[in-house]
């Protein structure tokens, strides 16, 4: 798929996924769709023609990562989480759906390259292939903060539990 | 409702939506359902997108700028090459020639000054020119009183090969209560014309002592 040209092709071409994308994230359509809006108008003046939907995607990420680690908004995300229709689950972290609840926990103790692999691999349903290829690292090292982030999470549940 | 295998991402199923062309995609959701699911909400969904505005593009300050500074600086040095020089007191231009120079010795009562431009009755001045070397130069000397219609000339036309400080054969005296010009006039091909100086000879003016 062709990079596209300006930002008003590619905000008409890619808005819609890239929206969706956040919504995943945020459960909502209208904060997603001012996460996306927003990442275009900040896109504009510094716009080059590399711009295609992977890297948007990771743009994405990003910006619903700096939302979600907002604790004023936080908790509006976690109460419309708990309202909202489960999401369709098909790559789980040990039996579990990775929702913002848990998201927002692990960003107080992961940092921005760990968040990242897990918005891809649990949000966006990304093989370790594609994480390596979105993120530019190994996969080796794709597995390594998989590990990191599995550890992470037995260890929240484990002060949960204590 | 689970994937049959690796479920595909959603960005692949995104670009597959737009036109992939994936064949390995669309084998798999014609047997996944989960993942047909998600192709189909996918398909099925409408994104309301707020306009997005684009404003002109404008010109960086700085983009503006060094095209104007470029063309004042290079409007600067043609002011600089072709500005008419001030006519300065004893140099001209001479077509063909170059730059020349004219200069005067005042002789009184026996002393000999070079840096005077004074004179009195009884004084001498012998001419001294200045010009581009080797050149042989055809040379007349011309002394105006301020005021007057015509000139004199002290010194019979001559010939001279150019170089610093040429002492002129001859010497005059002015007399008289007014300013005077005193004239060098250069000419490559024959002896000058004798008319009245003009701005391409090289001319001083001797006053009075008061």
């Amino acid at each position: 798929m062709e990079p596209a040209s300006d930002p008003q092709t590619a905000y008409r071409a890619y808005g819609p996924a890239l929206v969706r994308k956040a919504e995943r994230l945020l459960r909502s359509r209208e904060d997603a769709i001012d996460v996306v809006h927003a990442l275009f108008a900040d896109l504009i003046p510094r716009w080059s023609k590399d711009v295609d939907l992977p890297y948007l995607y990771r743009a994405v990420t990003n910006r619903c990562l700096n939302v979600v680690r907002d604790r004023g908004t936080r908790a509006r995300l976690l109460e419309r989480e708990q309202q909202a229709a489960a999401p369709v689950g098909r790559v789980r972290l040990d039996e579990h759906i990775v929702g913002v609840g848990l998201i927002a926990a692990l960003a107080d103790r992961l940092d921005e390259g760990h968040l990242e692999v897990l918005v891809a691999r649990f949000v966006d349903d990304m093989t370790q292939d594609e994480i390596a290829e979105q993120l530019g690292v190994s996969r080796k090292t794709v597995g390594r903060r998989l590990e990191r982030i599995r550890d992470e999470v037995i260890a929240l549940r484990a002060e949960a539990a204590g | 409702m689970n994937c049959i295998g690796e479920p595909i991402s959603w960005l692949r199923l995104e670009r597959f939506a737009l036109g992939g062309g994936d064949v390995a995609i669309r084998d798999h959701v014609a047997t996944c359902a989960a993942c047909r699911h998600c192709l189909d909400e996918i398909e099925r969904d409408v994104v309301a997108l707020p306009p997005l505005v684009v404003p002109a593009k404008r010109r960086r300050w700085w983009k503006l700028a060094l095209p104007i500074a470029g063309a004042l600086a290079a409007a600067a040095v043609l002011l600089l090459v072709l500005r008419p020089r001030p006519h300065q007191e004893g140099f001209a231009s001479v077509k063909g020639l170059g730059e020349v120079q004219l200069d005067v010795v005042r002789e009184r009562g026996g002393v000999i000054r070079e840096d005077v431009r004074t004179f009195a009755p009884g004084d001498r001045f012998k001419v001294i020119v200045t010009c581009p070397p080797a050149r042989p130069v055809w040379l007349d000397v011309a002394v105006v009183e301020a005021g007057a219609r015509s000139a004199d000339y002290p010194l019979a036309p001559t010939r001279i090969v150019c170089g610093n400080r040429i002492v002129v054969p001859g010497a005059f005296t002015v007399t008289g209560d007014k300013p005077n010009r005193v004239c060098a006039r250069f000419a490559i091909a024959g002896e000058p014309a004798r008319l009245l100086p003009a701005a391409t000879d090289a001319c001083i003016t001797l006053r009075p002592d008061q």
